[in-house]
């Protein structure tokens, strides 16, 4: 794709293009991200309900609720957020061209655009979910004390790295 | 016997034929080698045959059976594994152009298990690219093409296991191996009218698997029967050191014989009433049907409702960030566009940029959702409902749009490593098969065996098999 030439960029995506190409920092531009996402994450009441799928991850919605449809969208396929969601799905949107912009075209940027709208609802919906600080997650560190020492070898003469490190190993 | 029927047999009657030796294990290799000669490619069930691996195995079989050493139920046995398992020195695509060449040295260790059986690979089974796990939008979005349906060709198998639902429901080979990191063994297993268990996380390992999304992914046995699924899995359970995520010693065997259900508990079953939030008119029917039958088969049924919360949201965040994580260089280095869905060659950059917080979030809500589950279980053994709200779908069915509707019970299930099993249930109109799903507490396989192995007692929706032409 990155070899692809440009094409023509529809407007609100050329705009931030035009943004990012015009001189932000990945500092501001992290700056700016963290902001919206702070924003957001302190926002929960303003999500709207939105369904997620089932084979792979979101997609389709359900209609939201009125009073939580605050920001038009412009995207079709898209949730309608609020205005806080709309901000953070968009700088994930910028921060993904920040990273990658050239190797997508013009119909690939306007899917990624509303692809990253329909993870919004999603991460709306966990922050709401009440948890607690000490709250523990279905994570744990499994100390590795089945594993016996392996007998010290003589060193031998180091060979190229394996371009994998295949299916369940460990690098 | 050399009808029709003969590929059709579960596991259970062709172990009996060769135990007995009236059954070659050599002949058995080499007629379903010639079935999906013949039908693998019109439905891409295969990545490939293994017709030299196949034949060795099966004459090492025949030999060790004529000398009397019988290893037992999957001795001799063809089966096919989804392409995703490590087989030394046979390419694994993980059903994705960037890896179509990549070969590794070593067995995963269900395949070292299957091997120890004396089970005969007959080939690795067709998969969607990387499991899903980029998400896809198309039936297409795999190395092989689009699975077709045994049943209808104009009809997807589901996915991921997409191959190996085709192979089991083609009688392509006795049994195939499954992988579930969300719907891909319960979903193939009911549009393709099979038994596919979804085994409690951690009993399987997955040394020499393609990693997808650790903390949920699980490998399983697609057949003809709960007991075909049964046997299987006794064969893939154990605790291996080279896989860290599997349970203790003791946790993770498994053994099964029939003689077990003489002593088994009576069952008390839910049937669930929110598990779908809305079901094709064809499959609601088979599921009101399925509901009656099942209070005549168990003793205790009662309806039921699953915990309500943002369990798809909680999957889609955790399988997301995880599968970020394991194609992170694919990502990366930009080869992701080599895939062949549209939207799988884009999705990862958007998965990862989710937030280390947020996955923290929902694994601690994933905690809460145990407690919940345990406390569901306090009251039932078994909590049932249809395995999918609708038929096969159109091999042109964008999937991003038609089948993307909440599965709290995937989530559920698939967050809390449940076990799960899925079985013929009935067919619609239009012929093709609704499963319903049997799900457990984490660590009771054997109650879903069980339910599942009553419920196929009392049906025959298992033995009916496509007319392939």
């Amino acid at each position: 794709m990155a070899d692809k030439p440009e094409p023509e960029l529809r407007a609100d995506v050329a705009s931030a293009e035009g943004k990012t190409r015009g001189g932000m920092s990945r500092r501001e531009f992290a700056r700016r991200a963290a902001l919206a996402s702070a924003v957001a994450s302190i926002a929960p009441a303003t999500a709207v309900r939105a369904r997620t799928p089932t084979f792979g991850q979101s997609t389709t919605q359900d209609p939201p609720p009125p009073a939580a449809a605050a920001a038009q969208n412009p995207m079709p396929g898209a949730p309608k957020l609020s205005a806080e969601s709309q901000s953070e799905a968009d700088a994930r949107f910028q921060a993904i061209l920040v990273l990658y912009g050239a190797r997508f075209s013009a119909e690939q940027k306007n899917d990624l655009h509303r692809l990253c709208a329909v993870v919004q609802p999603a991460l709306d919906h966990i922050r709401a979910y009440k948890v607690e600080n000490g709250d523990g997650p279905a994570l744990y560190l499994k100390p590795q004390y089945e594993r016996e020492k392996k007998p010290k070898v003589a060193a031998a003469p180091a060979k190229p790295a394996p371009a994998s490190n295949g299916p369940g190993k460990k690098p | 016997m050399a009808g029709e029927e003969l590929f059709y047999l579960p596991v259970t009657d062709l172990a009996r034929r060769i135990e007995a030796k009236t059954l070659s294990p050599v002949d058995l290799t080499q007629l379903y080698l010639s079935r999906s000669e013949k039908f693998g490619p019109r439905l891409n069930a295969y990545a490939r045959l293994t017709p030299e691996i196949a034949l060795a195995q099966a004459a090492a079989a025949e030999k060790e059976i004529r000398r009397g050493h019988y290893r037992g139920p999957l001795h001799g046995i063809p089966y096919a594994a989804k392409d995703l398992l490590a087989v030394k020195g046979v390419p694994v695509t993980w059903g994705a152009k960037p890896y179509a060449d990549q070969v590794f040295d070593y067995d995963a260790t269900v395949i070292e298990h299957l091997n120890r059986a004396g089970a005969v690979m007959i080939g690795k089974a067709s998969m969607i690219e990387l499991a899903g796990g980029m998400n896809y939008r198309f039936a297409s979005a795999s190395l092989q093409g689009e699975a077709k349906n045994p049943w209808n060709t104009n009809c997807w198998t589901c996915g991921s296991s997409s191959g190996s639902g085709a192979i089991v429901a083609a009688g392509l080979a006795a049994f195939a191996i499954g992988t579930e990191t969300w719907g891909s063994i319960i979903c193939p297993s009911a549009f393709c009218g099979v038994s596919g268990m979804r085994p409690t996380y951690g009993r399987v390992s997955k040394y020499g698997a393609m990693a997808l999304a650790p903390s949920m992914d699980k490998i399983g046995p697609m057949a003809r029967s709960a007991e075909d699924c049964a046997r299987i899995f006794a064969v893939l359970a154990g605790h291996d050191p080279k896989d860290h995520s599997t349970l203790a010693v003791d946790k993770a065997a498994f053994t099964y014989s029939p003689s077990m259900e003489l002593k088994a508990r009576s069952l008390t079953v839910g049937w669930l009433t929110n598990a779908w939030k809305s079901v094709d008119p064809g499959v609601a029917k088979i599921a009101d049907a399925t509901e009656k039958s099942l209070h005549k088969i168990f003793p205790t049924v009662h309806r039921a409702a699953l915990p309500q919360g943002p369990w798809d949201d909680v999957g889609n965040v955790i399988m997301g960030t995880e599968g970020a994580a394991s194609f992170r260089e694919l990502i990366r280095s930009g080869k992701v566009s080599e895939l062949a869905d549209p939207l799988g060659q884009i999705n990862g950059y958007v998965n990862e940029q989710i937030s280390a917080a947020d996955y923290w979030q929902a694994s601690k809500i994933r905690e809460q959702l145990q407690g919940k589950m345990a406390d569901l279980f306090d009251s039932f053994d078994v909590i049932a409902t249809v395995s999918q709200p609708l038929p096969a779908t159109s091999l042109d069915f964008n999937l991003e749009t038609g089948l993307s509707f909440p599965d709290p019970l995937g989530a559920i299930g698939n967050l809390c490593g449940l076990p799960a099993l899925s079985v013929p249930c009935g067919f619609t109109d239009k012929h093709l098969p609704v499963g319903v799903q049997f799900v457990a507490r984490a660590g009771d396989d054997f109650g879903v065996i069980q339910a599942a192995r009553t419920f196929q007692g009392h049906s025959d929706w298992h033995k009916r098999h496509p007319k392939l032409i």
